[in-house]
């Protein structure tokens, strides 16, 4: 068992990699900025499990939206080297142990994705858990404090499309809404480009809503969630 | 491997990922199936995915320049124009999953001259252009098609097709094929006594160039060839009257019907003889003829022309015409084109309809009167194929009425006689009576000419309908005057008349080509996979309307509609890169046509030219759609020329 509360000083990080994360850009709160200049990515993570504690990230695969598009050639993908028992989840994501040990050292694999993320707004589907276990993760292998905006597609769908009548829907049902065929689901990368497809459908629809700005899109996204959370308790 | 390497090596294969999958999908579709995994690697690698919404627009005249190579991953993109004559936008194509667009423009550095809008929520790759120059100079799959286009594609369905026909004929006919089976035809034979000029006249009767003499229990005892014949009449050594005995040759040569054509093959040659009996325990059941033979590989045109103009009984005619299906699959087998397959069952239907016509005048007497048989629509075109029906007419000179009652009187019953013997050999008889044996069908050449203007000046719907059938006509038997005659009349007359081109050209634009009907998988979703097209009267007919309207409308006397497509170039009615365009999807509609009538036959099916999309391969599928799309352009150049 590794006592990381031993180490006052952090993390062990090579000279490279403490220059790397130095360099690493600060998001800003969001500005006025067009949707179709703003780069987001959209992340998707496998980890052991569900647990936002205990649970260890696994393999992180993310897609960027840049200019509208998802560019092809800007995508990540990789496996971090851990030790981990096989559970259910390892058995879902179909990632053998034997492929873990392959991976990148966890802190190597987080810089990396730092570094390919910028200062990008980040777009996942049920973001929240997402947005703490890569703060965890980087918290405790980097010693950084994640500062990326993260929106919510698990929200934005609903708020977009309410005709949909999909109110707690996952991943599945909203592929199946926008008829959106992804092979290979439940890999890091592949779940991340499904992500962006939707995105991409609600991002159309926003501006055609006269949503124009990331700033206006989050804060009606704030609003939004607000009111539903306002309608739940008012039962 | 060291440790950096298989870091590496993990990063890049996780990346993969996603590439790979839409490389997958990619593979569907030509031409990225025939692209070497390295060019469509680096196609995706550079490509980006954007969403466009029902009815966004993906790219138009006013975005300039075109920057992107598209490709529709998912949905639909419709091209849209301004309407020529009335308000607002007509659709003129259609692009679906794993097509791309707009080829032409970005091999022209130019703007589109069409807006694509999404006709559905729609995701397309884009490729930009320095990466789509790129992928054009080191991928000769991919530069072959962006040059070419849906050409190249056909060159490929050709290959397609005859490799199909290949097959089908590998399988029913080869040198492993048993004599049994090959000679089905009960033999020629006849008892050691009859008189030589009595078999030989049998041997004319039956058409075959031997007969079997065999006792009264079918026991084989000699055989007598036209080369035997030959040797007779060449030494004058016996006559007529004796027995055939004398002249056969003994103990012929014979097989069990078990032995294969390859055995009968082999034995003819080694012995120098042309015939084989079959023989069963003993007893005749079939001759293999040398001929027969030959015919496993490749149906001799001339030869079957000239076996239909000697036959001498309409069975016989019956029996020659069932070797036309198997030409035809010879045919498609060599490489022919649709074109030449029509015109050759053109041509052995004009042997048939010719030897039909005498042999009914040898029959019922010379009526002593010269007369023509006019033929109509699609055999007028020289356009038939296998599933053929009657159109046909009379022409003749008198001098007034009385003497074309008189006329039409004596020649009927040898019309309606003729009509007959052709439904026997296979021509159905027309369901409309459009046959010479219709008193109205069998006319002098002066009524013609009045029943025409009358179909010009009077255009009732049933009138125009007329003309789409008359109008095509050709001599096919007896004098061409009188034929080319009552043709430069009617020409003339429609030329002057632009209210009937105008009635034709609305008439041409009734059947609406099926371009959206099947939009691949969509329609089969929703559960509407019965869905068929009319390859004839929605694929052909708009370009056969449109050519004749055209040709009739400038003084061209061709009915071909391929000849009167040329013509119209010629006369520069129709640009030369439309006329090429038309006659590339005509000829595919047609080609689609026969292979489907051909696989009826082979199904015992009955014809039908109602096909289901479905069916097709993607390739195919989308060449005949891309063809479907050219006929509606023709239409919309007639709805200009028009103004309707």
């Amino acid at each position: 068992m590794k006592m990381t509360w031993f180490q006052p000083r952090g993390p062990k990080l090579t000279l490279d990699q403490q220059q790397r994360l130095a360099q690493l850009p600060q998001p800003a709160a969001l500005g006025p900025v067009p949707l179709r200049r703003q780069r987001m990515v959209v992340l998707d993570l496998e980890t052991t499990g569900l647990h936002l504690k205990r649970d260890l990230v696994i393999s992180i695969g993310a897609v960027t939206i840049e200019h509208g598009a998802i560019d092809f050639s800007q995508q990540f993908e990789c496996t971090l080297n851990r030790q981990v028992k096989v559970t259910e989840s390892v058995l879902i994501h179909g990632i053998a142990p034997s492929q873990l040990a392959r991976g990148l050292p966890p802190a190597e694999a987080l810089l990396r994705f730092m570094e390919f993320a910028g200062d990008s707004v980040i777009l996942a589907f049920h973001a929240p858990f997402d947005q703490r276990m890569l703060a965890r993760a980087l918290k405790k292998e980097l010693g950084h404090s994640l500062q990326n905006t993260f929106m919510d597609v698990a929200d934005l769908a609903p708020m977009l499309f309410p005709q949909a009548l999909i109110h707690r829907g996952g991943l599945d049902h909203w592929l199946d809404y926008f008829r959106i065929d992804i092979p290979q689901r439940h890999h890091a990368s592949a779940d991340a480009m499904a992500t962006a497809q939707i995105a991409l459908i609600l991002l159309n629809r926003a501006q055609r809503m006269g949503l124009e700005r990331i700033d206006e899109l989050n804060q009606r996204l704030r609003f939004w969630k607000r009111s539903r959370q306002a309608a739940l308790h008012s039962f | 491997m060291s440790k950096a390497d298989a870091f590496a090596e993990a990063g890049k294969t996780a990346v993969m990922q996603n590439i790979h999958g839409t490389m997958e999908f990619l593979r569907k579709f030509p031409p990225f199936n025939q692209m070497e995994t390295p060019h469509l690697a680096y196609l995706v690698e550079n490509c980006e995915l954007r969403f466009y919404a029902e009815g966004d627009c993906i790219v138009a005249p006013e975005d300039g320049v075109v920057e992107h190579f598209y490709i529709v991953k998912q949905g639909r993109v419709h091209g849209q124009r301004p309407h020529s004559a009335k308000r607002g936008t007509e659709t003129t194509f259609e692009v679906t999953v794993g097509e791309c667009f707009p080829m032409a423009a970005l091999m022209g550095e130019r703007a589109t001259r069409t807006a694509h809008l999404a006709a559905e929520d729609t995701f397309c790759l884009l490729l930009g252009k320095p990466a789509f120059v790129k992928l054009v100079s080191i991928s000769s799959t991919f530069r072959d098609f962006a040059m070419r286009g849906v050409s190249s594609l056909l060159d490929l369905v050709n290959q397609q097709a005859q490799m199909r026909a290949v097959e089908s004929l590998g399988e029913q006919y080869s040198l492993e094929t048993t004599l049994g089976e090959l000679a089905l035809h009960h033999p020629v034979s006849c008892l050691p006594s009859l008189p030589l000029g009595q078999a030989v006249g049998l041997m004319q009767a039956e058409n075959v160039g031997s007969i079997v003499i065999v006792d009264a229990e079918q026991h084989p005892l000699g055989i007598f060839t036209l080369r035997d014949l030959r040797r007779v009449i060449g030494t004058r050594e016996g006559d007529l009257d004796s027995p055939i005995s004398t002249f056969m040759t003994q103990a012929p040569f014979h097989m069990p019907p078990e032995a294969t054509a390859f055995d009968a093959a082999i034995a003819m040659t080694e012995r120098h003889i042309a015939h084989v009996c079959v023989v069963k325990n003993g007893l005749l059941c079939g001759v293999i003829s040398e001929r027969d033979l030959f015919s496993l590989q490749r149906v001799d045109l001339v030869h079957l022309a000239q076996t239909i103009r000697h036959a001498d009984r309409v069975e016989s005619l019956v029996l020659i015409r069932n070797n036309i299906k198997q030409l035809v699959d010879n045919m498609l087998a060599h490489g022919a084109s649709s074109t030449q397959i029509t015109h050759i069952i053109t041509l052995l239907n004009d042997h048939t309809v010719c030897r039909v016509i005498e042999l009914a005048v040898q029959e019922l007497g010379d009526p002593g009167i010269e007369f023509t048989w006019l033929c109509f629509g699609s055999e007028g075109r020289r356009e038939q194929t296998l599933h053929t029906d009657q159109d046909n007419g009379i022409l003749f000179e008198a001098a007034d009425a009385a003497e074309a009652a008189l006329i039409r009187g004596r020649l009927l019953p040898l019309a309606e006689r003729i009509n007959r013997d052709l439904d026997t050999c296979g021509f159905t008889l027309c369901k409309g009576n459009i046959m010479a044996g219709n008193p109205e069908l069998c006319l002098s050449r002066q009524e013609w000419g009045r029943r025409f203007s009358s179909f010009i000046r009077e255009a009732t719907p049933e009138n125009l309908l007329s003309s789409t059938i008359f109008f095509d006509l050709r001599a096919v038997w007896g004098p061409q005057e009188g034929c080319e005659q009552l043709r430069q009349a009617l020409l003339d007359e429609i030329a002057d008349n632009r209210l009937f081109q105008r009635m034709m050209a609305e008439n041409a634009l009734r059947h609406r080509p099926p371009v959206g009907r099947f939009r691949d998988f969509v329609v089969a979703r929703k559960g509407d996979g019965k869905a068929t097209l009319d390859l004839k009267v929605q694929g052909l007919t708009p370009f056969v309307d449109g050519a004749r309207l055209l040709a009739l409308a400038h003084g061209i006397g061709e009915c071909n509609t391929l000849e009167r497509l040329r013509q119209l170039v010629d006369k520069r009615v129709i640009e030369a890169k439309d006329g090429a365009a038309y006659e590339e999807a005509y000829h595919f509609i047609q080609q689609t046509r026969m292979q489907h009538h051909q696989q009826q036959a082979r199904d015992g099916a009955p014809y039908s030219n109602r096909l289901d999309p479905d069916t097709l391969n993607a390739l195919d599928r989308r060449i005949l759609r891309e063809s479907f799309r050219q006929a509606q352009r023709l239409q919309a150049g007639l709805a200009l020329r028009y103004q309707l």
